[in-house]
């Protein structure tokens, strides 16, 4: 039977945690510009354009928002994922059932990663 | 998620009223009773208080209840001027100290609960053990490897004993580790915020030479990093210290040693 | 004598959550997991977009998203997205050590509030 100090104790501490967290910070910073910039060009598409797949598909093409999408659209999921898993790792109770959802969490986000850059670069590099 | 729900045996149920008390100042008091030798669900008894007849502080209504009323009422209790930390409990859904709380600033009934996702050993009183087990983990004591004069004190500038204010202060209540919900959740691994603000008083006080080790015993996603400053221990703090403060001076340390 | 198993004091139940401090803190994680979902519907659309013209019209996101609940939930995520951003950067300046005083961080509480529902505001009066 370990004792109350010994479970504390446990297998000692980690030694990480402290990148994650920057991690969470910088992706943070990062969106802020990010995101003005998406709601603003968004907003103005819908404003000024009738928001078809000419007008949008247009925009996409521009080099600059080719870039700023994939940036924004990786930087959202690294960013939901580092979210996603504090969640899970509070309320999980189940050590097990906790590290298999985390897992399965990261490689939905990584696929819906790679689908959105594919996407993006669909629009920019197609012909029409 | 069983977690956010209590389980089924510490459903607190309906007590009873135990007396009724005539006159011109009376509260009422909803006390949380749990008696270890029925092993029935919790419940919440009432009684009623003559306020001309009793002291200013709720720890002074409550021992007015033992004393006259029904001394089955089990509640810590010592120093009575708020620096032992033994009263900490939930006051009108506050954790604080109930010889500092006064009766006068609580509208309508005074709801008392011991203090929040806790074992209750008896009434007011929950299972500490593992609070001050994590506070020993910590390693409360200066380390040093250099040889000390024996005939002298370890010398501290005023400037670097400043750090210490708001530091030493603590009482070991256990109010804001009680009142963090990262701590509801996680309490076998997360140190709590009342833990984590000792930790920092040994890592900031700069007679002790370990302070490298002390961060690696913190750097982990569990111990330190499941404060996620939610907040509620600076909000919560008897003695007005400021836990979250202090804990986010960890990770800045953490992070300047990268 | 038996001994009885102990009772886990009411926490949640009975707890006065501080608005600055617990109820803005879980807020900030519910629109955190509310904005991934609309991050999953970013990236629709721009898969759709990727599809080709065709598919891009016919996409059920326009009538769904013309529709009452679609508009509702648009409005929602507007919400969500200002709030989480400007929390976010309360939760920055915490980071760097500023504002930790019960009375600093009531203030930026309310302005975190104000600012969200502002923007929020004058966004959708752009297209009333």
């Amino acid at each position: 039977m370990p004792s109350p100090l010994a479970k504390i104790r446990s297998l000692g501490s980690a030694r990480n945690g402290t990148k994650v967290f920057i991690a969470q910070r910088l992706t943070g910073i990062a969106l802020v510009p990010l995101l003005i910039w998406l709601i603003l060009s968004i907003t103005s598409l819908l404003y000024y354009t009738d928001f078809g797949y000419l007008s949008v598909s247009n925009w996409v093409r521009t080099p600059h928002v080719t870039v700023f999408l994939i940036l924004t659209m990786s930087i959202l999921f690294y960013h939901s994922f580092i979210g996603l898993r504090e969640i899970l790792e509070d309320y999980v109770p189940n050590h097990t059932i906790k590290i298999i959802s985390i897992i399965l969490v990261e490689f939905f986000i990584i696929t819906m990663t790679v689908a959105s850059i594919f996407a993006i670069l669909r629009v920019a590099l197609g012909d029409q | 998620m069983a977690e956010f729900t209590l389980p089924p045996h510490s459903v607190v149920k309906k007590g009873k009223q135990v007396n009724k008390v005539e006159g011109k100042n009376v509260k009422q008091f909803k006390i949380y009773r749990w008696d270890p030798e029925t092993g029935a669900n919790p419940r919440i008894d009432i009684y009623e208080i003559d306020l001309d007849k009793c002291g200013p502080m709720v720890l002074d209504a409550l021992i007015k209840i033992k004393n006259e009323i029904d001394p089955t009422l089990t509640f810590r209790r010592s120093c009575r001027e708020g620096v032992c930390g033994s009263c900490a409990m939930n006051i009108d859904g506050t954790n604080t100290l109930a010889c500092t709380k006064t009766i006068a600033e609580i509208k309508g009934a005074v709801k008392v609960y011991p203090l929040p996702h806790m074992d209750v050993i008896k009434d007011l009183i929950p299972d500490l053990t593992h609070f001050y087990e994590q506070y020993a983990s910590i390693k409360p004591w200066l380390v040093t490897d250099t040889t000390q004069p024996p005939d002298r004190e370890m010398l501290q500038s005023k400037k670097d004993r400043s750090k210490l204010d708001g530091l030493y202060e603590c009482i070991l209540c256990a109010c804001c580790s009680t009142s963090c919900p990262s701590y509801w959740w996680n309490s076998e691994r997360y140190l709590g915020p009342s833990v984590l603000l000792q930790a920092y008083r040994w890592i900031v006080d700069s007679r002790d030479e370990n302070t490298g080790e002390r961060l690696d015993q913190l750097e982990d996603s569990f111990r330190l990093y499941r404060c996620h400053t939610i907040m509620n221990c600076t909000n919560t703090c008897p003695k007005h210290l400021n836990p979250a403060k202090n804990i986010s001076e960890i990770k800045k340390l953490l992070i300047e040693r990268q | 004598m038996k001994t009885y198993k102990r009772p886990r004091s009411p926490h949640l139940q009975i707890y006065r959550m501080p608005l600055a401090a617990g109820l803005m803190s879980i807020t900030h994680r519910a629109t955190g997991v509310f904005l991934f979902l609309g991050t999953l519907v970013l990236a629709y659309w721009l898969m759709m977009l990727a599809q080709g013209a065709e598919a891009y019209e016919q996409t059920i996101l326009w009538s769904g998203l013309k529709s009452f609940i679609g508009l509702l939930v648009l409005f929602g995520l507007t919400i969500s997205l200002f709030y989480h951003l400007f929390n976010g950067i309360r939760h920055l300046f915490w980071d760097a050590g500023l504002g930790f005083s019960l009375k600093s961080s009531k203030i930026s509480a309310y302005l975190v509030l104000f600012a969200t529902f502002f923007c929020a505001i004058c966004i959708w009066a752009l297209f009333a």
